[in-house]
C-alpha cells in the first residue's frame, strides 16, 4: 500500500521521461531502401557471403509484398525511402575498451546498468542496443565460463557463424510478413543468446533497446537459442527520445526451444508514444515467434505494452513438441491517440500440447486497443488444451476496446475455452477510494494496478517495479 | 488500410426500436447445409435482441453462422447464443460480432458459442468478437471447443446406462439451452442418429 503510494507519488508530473536526445557523434548511411543500401550495411557490418545474400533475397520478397491492413489500425502512410537504415555512434576502427561516457551516461539515466560493478550481485547481464548497433554487452565472461554465449547479434554473425546460419530464419522466415521481410533485408543489430545442453543461467538475460538519431528506424533481431534441457530468462526493454516525426521500429525476434528446455521472454515495451495530440510517436510493428521444438519444452512470453505511438504484435508460439507448452500473458495500456493491435498465436502441433492465454487491455482517451488472437488445433495435436482470457477496461467515453479471437479446432479430443469481457472502472470502486482519502487519478492507478496483476506478478523482479511506474504514468490525464 | 476507429456497419435486415423485443431461433438439423446470416440494428434506447441457434452435423455438411449485432442506441439489451454438435466431416463456422457505437452507453451484450466436435474429420472455427466504442457497457463473448466429458460418461455408464444412452443424454443436456419449446423429442431422435 505505502510502496504504491510513493511510486504514485514520484510519478505524477507524467510526461515522457525518457524522451531526451544523446548528443553523440553518429555516422550514417544515405535515406532510402535499394540494394545498394542492403550491400552498404552488410558491408559496413563485415558480413560474410551467405548474409548478404540472405538479405538480398528478402529485399526482393518485401518489394513484391503490399503492405498488410488488416490490423484494427489507422495507419499513416510510411515513406520506406525517407528512413535512414542504419545510424551508429561514431568510434574508432578498433572495438574502445571504454564505451562513450555519453552512452554510459545515456544509459544510466534511464537506469540500465553497463558497468558490471554497478549491477545488482550481478543478477542482470545486458546487452545495449543504441540506434542501429550493439554498445556493449556485460558479463559475458562470467557466462562464457558456463558455456552460454550472450552477445550481440554482429558478433554472433563472426564469432559463432555455424550457430546463426544454423537458427536465422527457422522460425521466421524471411519472407513471413512483410515487416519481418523488412526485418530480414536490413537489420542492423540486436542480441544473440545460446544456452548449452542442460545449463541453467544463473542470471537474467536482457537487451536494452534505444532509438536515438533523428530520421532514422530501429531494426533489431534477436535470436535466442535453448539446447535441451536448459532454462533462460530474457528480458527487453526500449526508449526513444520524443521527436515530431513519426519513427519506425521494426524488429524480428525467433526463440528455439529444445527438447525439455525452458525460456520466459519478458517485455517492457516503452517507445515514446506521442504526445496529447497524437503527434510523433513510433511505430512498433514487430514480430516475435518461438518454436517449442522438442518434447517437454516450455515457453512463457510476459509483455508490457504501454508505449508507441501505434502497436503491431504478435508473440507467438508453435507447440510441435509433445507434451510442449506455452503462455502468453500481456498487458496493453493504450493512452491519448495510441493504437494498439495485440495478441498472440498458439499453434498446436504435438500431442498433449497446453496454451494459457490472459491478455489485459485497458484503453483511455481516444485511443484504440485490440486483442487479435489466434488458436489453432492442429489434426496432430491430441489432448491439447487451451484456455484463453481477454479482459478490457475502458477509461473514458471515447476510446475504443475489440477483442478478435480466432479458435479453430481439427481435433475432437482437443479442448478450447475462450472467454472475454469488457467493462468500465465501477463507480462504486472509486468511491470506495475517494472516500478513503485518494484522489481520481491515484485510485484509478490502484485499480488499474490489481487488475493487471495476475500479468504484472509474472515479470522479473527488476521489470515488475518498472512496469507499475509506467502503467501509473501512461494513464496519467485520463481521469477527472 | 486498417481503420481503428468506428465506421458504421450497413443497415441490417432488423430493426428494433425502443421498448420493441426480437427473439430469433434457429434449428440446423443434420444433412442440411446452411449459410445462415443475422444482422440486427438495435435502434431504439432499451430494445432488445436475443438469438438461439442449435447445430447438429453428421455427414459433409457446411455450416456457417454469422451474426452481426450492432448497438445503435443506448441500454439496449442483446444475448446471443450458438450451441451445436460437429460429428461426421463437417464444417462448421461462427463469425460473431458485437458493435458497440460511440455514445451507446449502458448496453449489455453478451455471446456464447459452445461446440463439441465428434470425430477427426470434422472441424470447427469459431470467431467470436467484440468491437466496442463506448465505456459505460456490460459485454462479454464466451467460446468452447471441446468433446462430451469422460468423466459424465464414466459415471452414467457405471449406473447401468448404456454408452449410446449417455451419450445422447450428455448432448441433450449440452444443447438444452438452446432447443425451442416443444421440439425436444425431434432433436432427441436426430441426436440418436448422430
Amino acid at each position: 500500500m505505502s510502496e504504491d503510494k510513493q511510486i504514485i507519488q514520484q510519478f505524477t508530473s507524467g510526461e515522457y521521461k525518457e524522451g531526451f536526445v544523446t548528443d553523440v557523434e553518429q555516422e550514417f548511411i544515405p535515406k532510402g531502401l535499394n540494394e545498394d543500401i542492403v550491400r552498404m550495411i552488410s558491408a559496413r557490418k563485415e558480413e560474410p557471403q551467405w548474409l548478404l545474400e540472405f538479405r538480398l533475397d528478402a529485399l526482393r520478397k518485401w518489394q513484391a509484398m503490399p503492405q498488410p491492413e488488416w490490423a484494427h489500425l489507422d495507419m499513416p502512410e510510411i515513406d520506406y525511402q525517407d528512413i535512414i537504415y542504419f545510424a551508429a555512434p561514431k568510434k574508432d576502427k578498433d572495438r574502445p575498451k571504454e564505451i562513450d561516457p555519453k552512452l554510459a551516461e545515456t544509459f544510466d539515466k534511464l537506469g540500465i546498468p553497463l558497468k558490471e560493478r554497478d549491477v545488482l550481485a550481478g543478477v542482470v547481464a545486458v546487452d545495449a542496443v543504441f540506434d542501429s548497433v550493439s554498445v556493449t554487452t556485460t558479463f559475458r565472461k562470467t557466462l562464457a565460463e558456463k558455456g552460454i554465449i550472450f552477445c550481440s547479434f554482429s558478433e554472433a554473425v563472426k564469432e559463432h557463424p555455424d550457430l546463426v546460419r544454423k537458427y536465422l530464419a527457422t522460425v521466421v522466415p524471411s519472407g513471413d510478413n512483410y515487416f519481418a521481410a523488412l526485418n530480414s533485408a536490413v537489420f542492423s543489430d540486436g542480441s544473440f543468446c545460446y544456452i548449452p545442453k542442460g545449463v541453467r543461467c544463473p542470471m537474467e538475460l536482457s537487451s536494452y533497446f534505444r532509438i536515438n538519431a533523428k530520421g532514422t528506424g530501429q531494426f533489431e533481431r534477436t535470436l535466442i537459442v535453448a539446447d535441451e534441457d536448459s532454462y533462460v530468462s530474457y528480458m527487453e526493454g526500449c526508449t526513444a527520445p520524443m521527436r515530431d516525426e513519426r519513427q519506425l521500429h521494426a524488429a524480428v525476434v525467433e526463440i528455439v526451444v529444445e527438447k525439455g528446455a525452458d525460456v520466459k521472454y519478458s517485455t517492457v515495451q516503452n517507445w515514446y508514444p506521442g504526445d496529447a495530440d497524437g503527434k510523433g510517436g513510433i511505430l512498433n510493428l514487430v514480430t516475435k515467434r518461438g518454436i517449442c521444438k522438442g518434447d517437454g519444452s516450455h515457453l512463457s512470453w510476459t509483455q508490457v505494452e504501454t508505449g508507441s505511438a501505434i502497436t503491431w504484435k504478435y508473440p507467438s508460439t508453435i507447440l510441435k513438441g509433445d507434451y510442449s507448452s506455452s503462455e502468453f500473458y500481456s498487458v496493453a495500456v493504450t493512452n491519448n491517440h495510441q493504437q494498439a493491435d495485440t495478441g498472440t498465436k498458439m499453434i498446436h502441433l504435438g500431442r498433449g500440447t497446453k496454451s494459457r492465454i490472459v491478455s489485459k487491455g485497458i484503453s483511455a482517451g481516444v485511443s484504440q486497443n485490440s486483442y487479435r488472437g489466434l488458436v489453432r488445433m492442429a489434426k496432430g495435436a491430441q489432448n491439447a488444451r487451451n484456455y484463453s482470457q481477454c479482459d478490457s477496461l475502458l477509461i473514458g467515453s471515447r476510446c475504443g476496446a475489440h477483442t478478435f479471437p480466432d479458435i479453430q479446432s481439427r481435433n475432437p479430443t482437443a479442448t478450447v475455452e475462450h472467454e472475454a469481457t469488457t467493462s468500465k472502472i465501477s463507480e462504486d470502486q472509486l468511491f470506495y477510494c475517494n472516500q478513503r482519502g485518494m484522489g481520481p487519478e491515484e485510485a484509478v492507478g490502484l485499480i488499474v494496478n490489481g487488475y493487471a496483476r495476475e500479468v504484472l506478478s509474472r515479470l522479473p523482479m527488476e521489470f515488475a517495479v518498472e512496469a507499475q511506474k509506467l502503467l501509473q504514468v501512461s494513464l496519467e490525464g485520463s481521469v477527472g | 488500410m486498417g481503420h481503428g476507429r468506428y465506421i458504421e456497419p450497413p443497415k441490417g435486415q432488423y430493426q428494433v426500436q425502443s421498448g420493441e423485443k426480437l427473439e430469433l431461433q434457429y434449428v440446423i438439423l443434420p444433412g442440411e447445409s446452411r449459410d445462415l446470416e443475422i444482422s440486427i440494428d438495435l435502434a431504439g434506447p432499451g430494445a432488445e435482441a436475443h438469438i438461439k441457434v442449435l447445430y447438429l452435423c453428421k455427414a459433409d455438411e457446411k455450416v456457417r453462422i454469422r451474426v452481426l449485432m450492432h448497438h445503435r442506441a443506448p441500454g439496449c439489451h442483446s444475448t446471443q447464443l450458438i450451441n451445436g454438435i460437429a460429428g461426421g466431416r463437417a464444417d462448421v463456422r461462427f463469425d460473431g460480432t458485437i458493435v458497440v457505437a460511440p455514445d451507446a452507453q449502458q448496453t449489455e451484450a453478451f455471446q456464447e458459442n459452445h461446440n463439441i466436435v465428434l470425430t477427426e474429420e470434422a472441424k470447427v472455427v469459431t470467431k467470436p468478437q467484440l468491437e466496442i466504442y463506448a465505456d459505460d457497457v456490460k459485454c462479454s463473448h464466451g467460446a468452447t471447443v471441446g468433446r462430451l466429458n469422460a468423466d459424465e460418461l464414466f459415471y452414467m455408464r457405471s449406473r447401468g446406462i448404456p454408452e449410446a444412452e449417455a451419450r445422447t443424454l450428455q448432448m441433450l443436456s449440452f444443447l438444452s439451452p438452446v432447443i425451442p419449446e416443444g421440439r425436444e423429442e425431434e432433436i432427441e431422435s436426430a441426436l440418436r442418429g448422430l
